[in-house]
């Protein structure tokens, strides 16, 4: 209190007044001075309390980096560590943070890098294949295995036009890299000193046949490789080109570097050996690595319509043959359904050939001859028939026939599952008929009211009745008399059947005779011809099988009636008897 | 990667390429020393653990028949003076360089380095010589081409000098 130098000093006041005064400037003091006191408390308290300082410092730390990082580098030195430390940990924290950072980045960037490599390899791929069937194919297939080399590399530098391998972008005064592109699989030696190289020989060039600064090698060539140039202000392009590029080429070489110097004009003039900055300029020079190939030779178009036309002519007779087939193997299998006697129960046709499977009874017609009248090859068709009884009425009726060995003179017909006999035919066949009739399959009644029965013994008789009658002199059977020979030539037809299943044959006898008159040798001549005549007129020739036909002549005393009138003698009679089939001896029957 | 043009010079046969042959890495034959007169190397050094490039132009040695050509000086951040110790001739030499380099790039970082430190008895150039040369603020170092000594150092330095001229920005690591 003795400081302060706003309280009055009053030596002459008692303790009880020094109290009083002091209580009164203590409130005098509070009331002029309170908003300074209010200041000074919170001064105080901001130098006391320590925890206000980052506050204070947050305000003015953007601004404090800011000039200390235009001043010098120590910043950075002093940040680094402290960066690089929180980067690690951050990425062993939570590395996917990390990961979706850079993924928008990267992204692009590998899927720029593979989609080259998968193009790379498929152009190389493309160019394999393209060329390994073909003539100079081989021919570089073969120089691929003298030299050594893969044949892709061989079919490569056959039909490469041109391919921009290898771009430097190089700083004009210093002959320093600033950026380097190269093409997949090309060969690359050191970027940094063939910057510095490319940029002496320039300068040797130009120096030694004394051009001015402006005029510049533009290129050079060694081998396969061209070497274009490009100058710009502060730096220029170096093109490494396998092939013989087209002038064309130089324009995008140009236009990259124009577009390089209007990005980094201030990196370029200030170049200072950094080539960081010029990271960015790859895709300006990737956009020079190009590439062109000779196409492969296409085929003539002659020869293309030609092989076009022969396919096309082998693909219509390939078609026109397999419908044709396929119309026969249809019509063939609709045969063969129609066929009595043939059921199919399956019907392939396939690649190697087609496959019947079916029933089919041993009386129905032959499936080849079908196959063969259907156009088809027998031998193409692979059938398996399972035997079987068709009970189609055709059938049963050529089997009652085949079992009753029943005369020609009978007719059988099948109505239903009745067999029905009709014509004439003899008793015993009629009775033998009757006992097996219905043994037959598909028989199970049989009728034969319709059917006339005769005997042996009566058809023979009634052919050895019968007399031709002649007129005088001739061998001509009269009209009158063929008449009767036709009721014989069905009775010896009849007969013919009868014996024919008992085992027996015919003997029929035709003896022609003649009256006195004329010589004996010209009776005998007119015997016979009469004789012939008759038989003739019997139809001998269609006599059955049984039936054995001799024709002669009798001599006048030998003959029936010779005792009578001539007329009656001028006759020919027949002679039937029954013998023994395979015998000699004849076992004549009266 | 910082990148800096460093021109090599000095009189004819003094043994720069031998010098450095070991330590650079080279992709040309020695035959472009007499047709183009010059070969680029490469030789990476590492400052402040910061990797620095030195594009070594490895210029044809100096002599009556062949003059160094002042456009392959060009652009350089600094150069290195090769003389051998056993010829007088080549420190007169290494100070005609010396001019045409300042003429050509300006004052830049130069080191001055003297051959065939192995056999010093031989030598012509005396420290009285070389005492004169460090006083006009060259800086000499001696080197072995047989020894391979000097050679580290001399990059080194030389790299160093060039970097303290134009400091390395952050960003090019």
């Amino acid at each position: 209190m003795s400081t302060d130098p706003h309280r009055p000093h009053r030596d002459s006041l008692s303790s009880e007044g020094r109290t009083s005064v002091d209580e009164d400037w203590t409130q005098l003091r509070t009331l002029l001075l309170s908003p300074e006191q209010t200041q000074l408390d919170e001064i105080r308290e901001r130098l006391d309390n320590r925890g206000i300082q980052p506050r204070e410092i947050s305000r003015v730390l953007p601004e404090a980096f800011a000039m200390r990082g235009e001043t010098d580098q120590h910043l950075s030195n002093v940040l680094t560590p402290y960066v690089e430390n929180g980067f690690v940990a951050t990425i062993r924290k939570s590395p996917r943070t990390i990961v979706d950072a850079i993924a928008p980045i990267l992204g692009p960037a590998i899927r720029q890098a593979i989609a080259r490599a998968l193009q790379s390899m498929t152009q190389s791929f493309n160019h394999s294949l393209d060329e390994s069937l073909s003539t100079r194919g081989l021919r570089w297939r073969l120089e691929a295995w003298r030299t050594g080399r893969p044949f892709a590399e061989v079919v490569l530098l056959h039909t490469l036009r041109y391919r921009v391998e290898q771009v430097f972008l190089i700083h004009r005064e210093t002959g320093l890299l600033l950026h380097h592109v190269a093409a997949e699989g090309a060969v690359v030696q050191d970027q940094q000193i063939l910057s510095g190289m490319l940029t002496a020989i320039q300068s040797y060039v130009r120096d030694s046949f004394g051009a001015s600064p402006d005029q510049t090698l533009d290129h050079f060539r060694v081998g396969e490789w061209t070497v274009w140039i490009e100058q710009g202000s502060h730096a220029y392009v170096a093109g490494v080109v396998r092939g013989t590029p087209p002038e064309t080429l130089r324009e995008d070489f140009q236009a990259a570097l124009d577009d390089i110097h209007a990005q980094q004009p201030d990196a370029l003039t200030h170049f200072d050996g950094d080539a960081a900055p010029f990271k960015t300029t790859q895709t300006c020079l990737e956009s020079c690595l190009h590439a062109h190939y000779e196409p492969p030779p296409r085929p003539s178009v002659l020869k293309l319509w030609i092989l076009g036309g022969a396919v096309i002519l082998l693909l219509s007779w390939w078609g026109v043959m397999a419908y044709q087939a396929h119309v026969r193997w249809s019509n063939l299998l609709v045969e063969l359904e129609a066929e009595p006697g043939i059921v199919v129960t399956m019907a392939e046709s396939t690649l190697t050939g087609y496959h019947l499977k079916g029933l089919r009874d041993p009386l129905a017609k032959d499936p080849s001859a079908i196959v063969v009248e259907a156009g088809l090859e027998p031998s193409g068709i692979r059938a398996v028939w399972s035997p079987y009884y068709s009970l189609d009425p055709q059938l049963v009726e050529t089997r009652a026939h085949s079992i009753l060995h029943s005369p020609k003179t009978v007719k059988l017909s099948v109505e239903g599952d009745t067999l029905v006999a009709t014509g004439a035919a003899s008793i015993e066949w009629a009775r033998e008929t009757r006992r097996l009739a219905t043994l037959v399959p598909g028989i199970s009644r049989y009728r034969d009211e319709g059917l006339v029965t005769i005997s042996i013994p009566d058809l023979l008789e009634r052919v050895n009745q019968t007399i031709v009658r002649f007129r005088s002199g001739s061998s001509i059977v009269e009209p009158s008399e063929r008449a009767a020979l036709g009721a014989v030539s069905m009775a010896l037809r009849e007969l013919d059947q009868a014996v024919s299943q008992s085992g027996q044959r015919v003997r029929l006898e035709v003896l022609g005779s003649t009256d006195d008159t004329g010589s004996v040798t010209r009776n005998i001549q007119l015997s016979e011809e009469r004789a012939r005549a008759v038989l003739v007129a019997l139809g001998g020739e269609q006599l059955g099988d049984a039936t054995t036909v001799i024709a002669g002549s009798v001599q006048s005393t030998d003959q029936r009636g010779s005792t009578g009138e001539a007329r009656d003698r001028r006759i020919v009679t027949l002679r039937a008897t029954l013998t023994v089939a395979n015998r000699g001896n004849e076992a004549s029957r009266p | 990667m910082m990148q800096k043009k460093v021109c090599m010079l000095g009189g004819f046969a003094v043994g720069k390429t031998s010098l450095v042959r070991r330590f650079v890495s080279n992709v040309f034959s020695e035959h472009y020393h007499t047709t183009i007169g010059v070969t680029v190397e490469k030789k990476s050094v590492k400052i402040d653990d910061r990797d620095v490039t030195l594009v070594l132009w490895d210029l044809y040695g100096e002599d009556e028949f062949q003059r160094v050509r002042d456009s392959y000086l060009r652009g350089s951040s600094g150069y290195i003076l090769v003389m051998d110790g056993t010829r007088r001739a080549t420190l007169d030499t290494a100070l005609a360089l010396r001019q045409t380099a300042m003429r050509t790039v300006g004052t830049v970082p130069f080191i001055a380095i003297i051959n065939k430190a192995d056999v010093r008895s031989e030598w012509e150039i005396d420290e009285r010589a070389i005492e004169q040369l460090r006083e006009q603020g060259w800086t000499v170092l001696f080197g072995s081409a047989k020894l391979g000594q000097g050679v580290e150092e001399l990059f080194v330095t030389l790299a160093t000098q060039i970097v303290q001229t134009s400091p390395i920005p952050s960003d090019s690591l």
